[in-house]
């Protein structure tokens, strides 16, 4: 039998994101996904039609208590990855997200002629390696952060008052900001069509990258790692904002 | 010489009136009336939702609630050509009627009887006579010496306090005033009854619209859905409320308010020649019988009088252009093509420019701009409108019911016909045709009943709520015989907003500066050759504006 | 006649004496009070001895901005009935409305007590005070509301704002607000504001706060918008009967309906309860009698600052103010969704097409390398 040779570069394996991150992650993903469909249930319920006492039912009941129940978990989890953003990684670090240096906007702007321009260097396919997000994606997210501040501060605020516990009355002052609950409302609902178009475009991103670099970026949030080629490691080390820091 | 007087506020009114009368030996020989406060509702209305003016617009007044909120449904049932199912109909006519008396009664004790009773003197009546004369005059039980003398007892204790409250700094013991102490005391007793009573009647605005002040309304029917096998909507003892309620609000005006009325008005005979005004009567009529759209169904027969002429009575077509017309000659607005020209509802505008003196001030510069109402005409004529109109249309219509009790009126009190055209004609007025709505009222009610009977349970036609379903453009207009008067609404729909919407109130006929060719309002004729005992005093001003019951926040909106 | 003199101000035992009563009968109507303004059976004591003690209360009603249905709801309530309060609880010297004095003398009415009670009386304000033109668009007494608002609160122990307009602007505040309609609270910072929202509010509510008032000598506790909790606290929808259809799923599909026949939630017909803090559910309107969603008209959040401009009345409220009717916030984000979908097909056929050499040379690289292992 000839020998086998595997040509191949030799891959880096870079542990990007830990277990915790993926927990979040996944945990986080589930349960927006559940509160924009009851979100939309609650906002616009379906006509159902059935012969059952209202006694017997309780369907906008569910919906709202599973609402609650996600939004409950929705906010610790948060909570937990806003910790992590101090304890984690670097690749989780906090200043991932938050453009402090004049890098970070560099990279940006890059990430920015590849991925959405497509432009040319000297007629080549331009290159780029950011080995956990890169610096666009971290800046997305820093937005998404926000969206997700919003939606707990009116979505506790509104609950505030249907709750007995002192946790969301925390929030009573909310309503209070934009003149009562009418407006508080319809803010909650319109900043859930930011989750939807980032979902969309998240997820479509995710595979784009996946698909044009091939390091495994889908699968690196299922089992933490992404593979880099040695050489290009090297070349790019620099590029990841912020890369001093741990 | 002349001397000009300010009234200012005037009270016991809806809203904010100031009157300005130069009186010459003892009588008025000019007078101005102007509104003094403005909202601009017209505008705000603008890019809305048809669907949704009736909330907008009920809100022009709390005083004649849900009178515009009917005339906007019309009016937009109007443009969009919807025909509301009988029961809403009849449901709408039951909170017209409830309406009528709920304002008129709160308006004869509450807003005018002051004028004529003078409440410290009824201090000095025997509640035994009190109790003689109550009981002859009507039936109402309760008339006790026992009864007025709690009453008396009651306010005699509040005069020793010191403390007057809305009784404080009044006209008492004007020489204006001239009942006898029992009359007084029997009005005074009454006043204190009819504030109670008020809120009972209008519980039926509650049952149909779930609340009064502002109950609800809904274009293509109403929403309080029938439901007589479940707890939920109109069932047997939803209606038997508006039944018993009906009944006892007819009891009131037979038995209490008509009474009193006509006790007072014979003691008061001369206001009998005070007062007459204009002598041009505008209705645009109501309570349809058969729809809303076969005018000659109605209970308020509609027309237009002139120069007291109750022989002829002449058509009115809101529609038409050169019919209704607003202008702006004396009023605090700027339009696109100058002060003189009068504009048709479909075409109006609402742009508001102060150009008085600027506060604090003494006086208004009468020669030019001098209030915040337009003037509205009928082919050029100043026209009254309300009750007195309205009672004078249904009398020259020659139908029955209105001749029964304009002419017992006039045999009680031993008057001739053209007594109506006063002062008294008008307060007097307003309480014959509160007998008819009372009446009306229970048969509206009797046939709602019937309707439901034989298995008629329709409230709503909603085939067009969608605006997917609407024309590009619509024009519409709706009427009604608010409780003071001709109301119509004009609406502009475009693109499924409302572009235009335009209101003529009746206290606009009524209260409006003088037009574009000089020629007053009813307000300001009304009150020219009225005496004025005291000019520090004005009661007698108060007495003729009073008599038209004014309401400002209507007028102006 | 003027209130030159004082003599000896009544209590409202005496009163309550004077008119024949009992103690036994005043201390029942004291509990039903109590119980009224939703007080611990332990305050009844406190009750009875302020109003054993305090003499008339002088009251005084501006009218601005306003369509006088706050004036008309006060005197619906039904407990108190208005004439007790008029008679034997306050001493309302002023209000437009209901006084008998006209011109020169309803304006020295209002001077006596401004002097007399300095410091004493409570100012109740119906209506907004526009801003607009200098204060010209609503006039008394050839002063504008402002001149007058100013002055008058100048002396007042404590401001009651009535309604809807006194307390957010209501109607006339509506885009694109005309006159500079203004609520009390933005104009007046130095005085305690009672906000009593409601186009109109109950009259029943509102006798409640003066009651409240007069029973404690103090203002009841107001929640951050500056509304009494007593009957604030709760959403509509909290204490709403169709709250079971509500939770069931069951709705009014459109007015008149199988559904609005059986009495189902209004919610999807636009009901605005679920955002409105209101006693409409439980105190109810006109003694009692209905409210507007047990006659089946869904709430339009009357009591809610702004609510004429948050959305239409038939629609749950997600409409963007400033868009047109025709597009709620759901409208433009289906429309950004599509444009997502679109934009990312694109991004996606430009990727393929741009960076072909990229993605082929990947793609020989990996078939280079399962070609190797296979040999
Ligand atoms: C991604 C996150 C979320 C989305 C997409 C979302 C979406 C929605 C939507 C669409 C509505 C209906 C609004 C309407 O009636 O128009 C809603 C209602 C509501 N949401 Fe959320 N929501 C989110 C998070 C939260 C959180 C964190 C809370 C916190 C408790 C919350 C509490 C509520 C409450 C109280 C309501 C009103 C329910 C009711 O009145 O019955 N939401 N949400
Ligand atoms: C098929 C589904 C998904 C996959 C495969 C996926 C994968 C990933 C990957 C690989 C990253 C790393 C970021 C990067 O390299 O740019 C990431 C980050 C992130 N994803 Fe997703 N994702 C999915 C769905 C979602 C959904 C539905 C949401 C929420 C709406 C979401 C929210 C986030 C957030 C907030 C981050 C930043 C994580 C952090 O560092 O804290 N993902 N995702
Ligand atoms: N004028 C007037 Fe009204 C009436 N009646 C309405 O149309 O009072 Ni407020
Ligand atoms: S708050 Fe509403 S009810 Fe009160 S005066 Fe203003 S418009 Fe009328
Ligand atoms: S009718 Fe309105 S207030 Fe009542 S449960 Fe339904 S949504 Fe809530
Ligand atoms: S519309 Fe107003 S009256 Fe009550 S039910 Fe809603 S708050
Ligand atoms: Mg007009």
């Amino acid at each position: 039998m000839a020998k086998k040779y595997l040509h191949i570069h030799r891959l880096r394996r870079v542990y990007v994101w830990e277990l915790p991150v993926r927990f979040y992650h996944w945990l986080n993903a589930g349960v927006i996904i559940a509160l924009i469909i009851t979100g939309f249930y609650i906002a616009n319920p379906l006509a159902l039609l059935s012969n059952q006492e209202a006694a017997n039912r309780y369907t906008m009941g569910w919906f709202r208590y599973i609402h609650f129940a996600a939004a409950y978990l929705f906010f610790f989890n948060f909570l937990f990855r806003l910790y992590w953003g101090f304890v984690g990684n670097k690749y989780a670090n906090w200043k991932q997200f938050i453009p402090t240096s004049r890098r970070f906007f560099s990279e940006m702007w890059k990430v920015f002629k590849i991925d959405i321009l497509m432009l040319r260097k000297n007629g080549k396919q331009q290159d780029h390696l950011s080995v956990g997000h890169n610096a666009m994606a971290g800046f997305i997210y820093f937005l998404t952060f926000f969206a997700f501040l919003i939606q707990c501060l009116t979505g506790f605020g509104l609950y505030a008052s249907m709750s007995g516990w002192w946790f969301p009355k925390l929030f009573a002052w909310v309503p209070a900001v934009f003149g009562g609950d009418i407006l508080t409302r319809q803010i909650h609902h319109w900043s859930m069509w930011f989750f939807i178009l980032f979902a969309v475009i998240h997820v479509y991103l995710v595979f784009y990258h996946d698909y044009v670099e091939g390091r495994g970026e889908i699968s690196s949030m299922g089992g933490g790692w992404k593979f880099i080629e040695e050489d290009v490691f090297e070349q790019n080390k620099h590029q990841t904002p912020n890369p001093e820091k741990k | 010489m002349s001397k000009r007087i300010v009234v200012d506020p005037i009270t016991r009114i809806e809203g904010h009136l100031r009157i300005e009368a130069d009186i010459e030996n003892g009588k008025i020989k000019d007078a101005f009336s102007s509104g003094t406060m403005v909202r601009l509702l017209e505008e705000i209305l603008r890019g809305r939702d048809p669907k949704d003016a009736w909330a907008f617009v009920g809100r022009v007044c709390g005083v004649c609630t849900s009178i515009h909120s009917l005339t906007s449904v019309r009016c937009v049932e109007d443009a969009l050509d919807i025909v509301v199912p009988p029961n809403a109909e009849l449901v709408r006519n039951i909170m017209f009627c409830t309406q009528y008396i709920h304002d008129h009664v709160v308006h004869f004790y509450h807003l005018h009887a002051m004028d004529w009773v003078d409440v410290v003197n009824a201090l000095k009546a025997d509640p035994k006579k009190t109790s003689e004369l109550a009981q002859s005059i009507s039936k109402w039980p309760k008339s006790s010496p026992g009864y007025f003398s709690d009453i008396q007892t009651r306010i005699k204790k509040f005069v020793d306090s010191g403390q007057l409250g809305i009784f404080s700094n009044g006209y008492w013991g004007h020489p204006a005033y001239k009942l006898p102490a029992e009359v007084n005391l029997i009005g005074l007793a009454h006043y204190l009854e009819a504030l109670e009573w008020q809120k009972e009647i209008v519980k039926v605005h509650a049952i149909f619209g779930g609340k009064n002040p502002h109950p609800n309304y809904l274009v293509g029917g109403m929403a309080c859905a029938i439901s007589i096998d479940d707890v939920s909507g109109l069932n047997a003892e939803r209606l038997a409320h508006v039944g018993q309620l009906l009944k006892q609000g007819k009891e009131f005006v037979e038995q209490v308010y008509i009474p009193d009325l006509m006790a007072i008005a014979s003691f008061y005979k001369d206001w009998g020649a005070i007062g007459g005004g204009l002598g041009n009567y505008l209705v645009y009529g109501d309570l349809p019988t058969n729809g809303y759209r076969d005018m000659s169904s109605y209970k308020f027969p509609a027309g237009a009088i002139l120069n007291k002429d109750i022989t002829k009575l002449y058509d009115v077509d809101l529609k038409k252009e050169d019919e209704v017309q607003e202008f702006i000659t004396h009023s605090w607005y700027e339009y696109k093509e100058g002060d003189a020209k009068g504009l048709h509802p479909w075409k109006g505008e609402s742009k508001v420019k102060y150009t008085g003196p600027k506060p604090p001030f003494e006086h208004l510069e009468t020669d030019h701009k001098y209030s915040y109402l337009k003037t509205p005409r009928w082919k050029g004529n100043a026209m009254e409108v309300g009750p007195l109109a309205r009672v004078l249309v249904g009398y020259a219509r020659g139908r029955e019911d209105f001749k029964a009790v304009v002419d017992k009126a006039l045999k009680d009190l031993n008057v001739p016909v053209a007594a109506l055209f006063s002062t008294l004609g008008r307060t007097a007025a307003r309480g014959l045709e509160s007998i008819l709505t009372a009446q009306w009222g229970i048969e509206f009610y009797d046939q709602l009943l019937a309707n439901i009977k034989n298995g008629d349970t329709r409230m709503a036609e909603m085939s067009k709520f969608d605006p997917a379903t609407w024309p590009k453009t619509a024009l519409g207009v709706g009427h009604t015989e608010a409780p003071r008067g001709a109301l119509a609404h004009w609406i502009n729909i475009e693109d499924q907003k409302i572009a235009n919407y335009q209101l003529v109130v009746p206290t606009t006929w009524n209260a409006s500066p003088r037009d574009h060719k000089g020629q007053m309002s009813a307000y300001e004729a009304s009150l020219i050759d009225t005496p004025v005992a005291d000019e520090k005093q004005p009661l007698e001003i108060l007495r003729t504006i009073h008599s038209f019951d004014p309401c400002m926040a209507c007028s102006v909106h | 006649m003027t209130n030159d003199v004082l003599p000896q101000q009544p209590t409202y035992y005496e009163e309550v004496q004077r008119k024949g009563y009992s103690r036994r009968d005043f201390v029942k109507f004291v509990s039903m009070m109590t119980a009224f303004i939703g007080l611990e059976q332990s305050a009844i004591g406190q009750v009875t001895k302020a109003l054993e003690t305090q003499p008339r209360l002088p009251v005084i009603w501006l009218h601005f901005q306003e369509c006088t249905c706050c004036s008309e709801s006060f005197i619906r309530s039904s407990h108190p009935i208005v004439a007790d309060i008029l008679l034997d609880k306050i001493s309302l010297d002023y209000t437009e409305t209901l006084m008998a004095a006209s011109g020169t003398q309803a304006e020295d009415a209002l001077k006596n007590t401004m002097t007399k009670y300095k410091g004493k009386y409570i100012l109740c304000v119906e209506g907004s005070v526009p801003l607009g033109a200098d204060g010209v668009y609503c006039m008394i007494g050839g002063k504008t509301s402002l001149q007058i608002l100013e002055e008058v609160s100048e002396g007042a122990a404590a401001i009651i704002a009535w309604g809807s307009c006194a307390s957010n602007g209501c109607v006339q505040s509506a885009k694109p607000n005309p006159t500079g309609a203004t609520p009390i609270h933005k104009i007046i910072k130095n005085k305690p504001i009672i906000k009593v929202p409601g186009c109109p509010p109950i009259g029943e509510v509102m006798a409640g706060v003066i009651v409240h008032y007069l029973t404690f000598g103090r203002i009841p506790e107001l929640d951050r918008l500056g509304r009494p909790k007593a009957f604030y606290s709760k959403r509509v929808h909290d204490s709403c009967y169709r709250r079971p259809y509500y939770d069931a799923g069951l709705f009014v599909e459109t007015f008149d309906d199988e559904n609005a026949k059986k009495g189902y939630c209004l919610y999807k017909v636009g009901c605005k309860g679920p955002s409105t803090y209101n006693a409409c559910g439980v105190t109810k309107w006109n003694g009692g009698t209905s409210f507007p969603i047990q006659s089946g008209h869904p709430c339009i959040g009357c009591s809610e600052e702004n609510f004429w401009d948050n959305g239409r009345f038939y629609e749950r409220g997600s409409a963007f103010a400033g868009f047109g009717i025709e597009s709620d916030a759901d409208t433009l984000g289906k429309i950004a969704l599509v444009g997502t979908g679109v934009a990312i097909a694109g991004h996606a056929i430009a990727t393929n097409i741009g960076k072909s050499t990229l993605i082929h040379k990947h793609e020989e690289e990996g078939k280079l390398s399962e070609h190797e292992l296979e040999s």
